[in-house]
């Protein structure tokens, strides 16, 4: 009897509803819930070192406070961008053979170098350069562990002369510089990767790479900006309300494009009605009712939209609490708001059958390597590797010669 | 022109980590990577050497003729012994393991109602038509039109 009843369990029939082909009748999409924590994980990297060249490229000296936070932001989330890649394909045994057997023809692929690129060419080096100085001090003043690992992040150069700080500066404008694009590109890569899929609507769309790479601009400036005053609430230090107003402003303007560009995309969906649009209005009605329009639309976008507008027009008659709670909601809605966006793209995407007469359903598992634990677990990873690098790097009690806006030529 | 220290230290370095990349990439791709394409060569043999899971309605008919003639004789002629049945070849290699049982649900995989399936296909609302979990009390599977 037990057997038959196992039997009858595993047989089960998948949910569907209408024509699915017999390959899509599965029990949850082939890309899960980690293939969503990719793409938010690499705009979270690209957005907030757009935040830090703000400040090193375009001179926002008001940013200054961030600038590092915003750097190491980058760089502990950047640590964590290809572990969802990787827990997804499983094989942990094998896993290294992607890097060692590096393909030249596979999209997929090209992000073994896209990302090598960006955190080897780009974001070590700034950070590097931009902390040498620090490095060679901090590794001369303390002792023990931390110091040794100062001592070896200088790599043994320990030249702090005038030009040679000059030099740091310059090749750390330039690095910036050079950063900006390849940001675009990291996440404009991922957008590339969906947005090529002609053959399913609700991803091949040449607006895709665009769209990825104003929602990471605006999920890593909002992510900044909840860093930013979680650790100053954490240090009990007052928050700088220049840099959270101007933080606000440029998180405001990312917004506006972001939400614009992607109101042109539904637009543009609605008004050419092209062959899937039945399926993807049942999607957007039912499947995905409450992660597109609850959540990215309402709350992801709008509500901050109207707050942080509001604050643009009314700033000065809001007082500085009052202030600093509307940017804290604000950015963490926003940071919501993408999270769902990438649902909302890679399981939206998986949800409905080719035939577009047929949709699917995906509930994710708590417990497995594809189940929502495992991706809380690499969530929060790099929020334990940023607390290990705000110790090391951000401590109060290291003395910083960090002045990051100025390349050494520019007029003070 | 000299080169300044952290340029210099920077292009060891560089040097250093390209030079260990490659060194790991010449170390650990597998020998027999690229043998015939961008895969291991090796893999086809290891795929090759899985233990075989179904043994074909050739294999069935051997002991099970009757049942295999009048399956060819009914609605149900296309269909594989192990489609329902589940894999075979264990069985086939020693009668003594049992195959899986059938039970109701092999049946509803083809004939549960679903509006997109052709309307000449037999299709029933499980829950309506019978409740209960035995459809072989009232259809013979390997002969679908005949009435037990």
């Amino acid at each position: 009897m037990s057997g038959e009843i196992t039997n009858i369990v595993v047989e089960v029939m998948p949910h569907f509803e209408g024509y699915v082909y017999p390959n899509e009748a599965t029990h949850q999409p082939l890309w899960s819930v980690l293939i969503v924590l990719y793409p938010y994980i690499t705009g979270l990297v690209a957005g907030a070192f757009i935040m830090a060249s703000l400040v090193r490229v375009f001179n926002v000296k008001a940013l200054e406070p961030v600038y590092r936070l915003s750097l190491l932001t980058a760089f502990a989330f950047l640590l964590c961008a290809p572990l969802p890649l990787l827990f997804h394909l499983g094989q942990p045994f094998r896993s290294y053979q992607v890097m060692i057997t590096p393909h030249l023809t596979s999209p997929m692929a090209i992000f073994g170098f896209v990302y090598a690129w960006y955190l080897m060419a780009v974001l070590l080096l700034e950070l590097w350069f931009d902390y040498r100085r620090d490095l060679v001090e901090w590794s001369k003043t303390t002792g023990g562990f931390k110091g040794l690992l100062y001592r070896i992040f200088t790599v043994g150069v320990t030249d702090t002369s005038e030009a040679s700080v000059k030099l740091d500066h310059k090749i750390g404008h330039i690095l910036s510089i050079v950063g900006i694009p390849s940001a675009f590109l990291l996440h404009g890569y991922v957008g590339f990767i969906f947005g090529s899929v002609k053959a399913n609507p609700w991803w091949g769309n040449v607006l895709m790479p665009i769209i990825f790479i104003m929602s990471a601009m605006v999920s890593g400036i909002a992510l900044c900006v909840l860093n930013y005053m979680i650790l100053t609430w954490i240090r009990r230090r007052t928050v700088d309300m220049r840099c959270l107003d101007v933080m606000g402003m440029f998180l405001f303007y990312a917004l506006v494009v972001d939400a614009a560009i992607e109101g042109l995309d539904w637009i543009h969906r609605v008004y050419s009605a092209e062959e899937g649009f039945q399926v993807m209005q049942y999607m957007a009605r039912e499947k995905l009712f409450y992660t597109l329009n609850v959540g990215q639309a309402l709350l992801g976008t709008l509500v901050p939209l109207l707050m942080l507008g509001g604050l643009q027009l009314f700033r000065h008659r809001v007082s500085d609490l009052a202030r600093r709670r509307m940017y804290f909601m604000s950015a963490l809605l926003i940071v919501i708001g993408v999270l769902a966006m990438r649902w909302n793209v890679v399981i939206g995407g998986q949800l409905f059958s080719k035939s577009l007469r047929g949709v699917m359903s995906y509930k994710m598992e708590f417990a497995g390597m594809e189940g929502w634990f495992m991706a809380a677990i690499i969530f929060v990873l790099p929020f334990v590797i940023l607390t290990v690098l705000v110790k090391l790097f951000l401590s109060e009690k290291l003395p910083t010669t960090a002045a990051p806006s100025q390349p050494a030529e520019s007029p003070a | 022109m000299r080169l300044p220290p952290q340029v210099v230290r920077l292009l060891l370095l560089t040097v250093g980590i390209v030079g260990s990349y490659l060194l790991a990439k010449f170390l650990l791709t597998p020998a027999s990577f690229g043998q015939y394409g961008f895969y291991r060569g090796d893999a086809l043999m290891e795929i090759a050497s899985h233990p075989i899971a179904l043994a074909g309605r050739k294999a069935c008919a051997e002991c099970h003729a009757e049942e295999v003639e009048q399956l060819a004789k009914f609605g149900h002629k296309n269909l594989s012994c192990e489609g329902c049945h589940g894999f075979g070849q264990a069985h086939a290699d020693n009668p003594d393991v049992k195959m899986e049982v059938l039970n109701y649900s092999h049946c509803v995989k083809c004939h549960e109602a679903n509006p997109s399936r052709p309307k000449s296909h037999k299709q029933v609302n499980p829950k309506d038509h019978f409740p209960g979990d035995k459809c072989t009390e009232c259809h013979i599977p390997h002969a679908p039109s005949e009435v037990p």
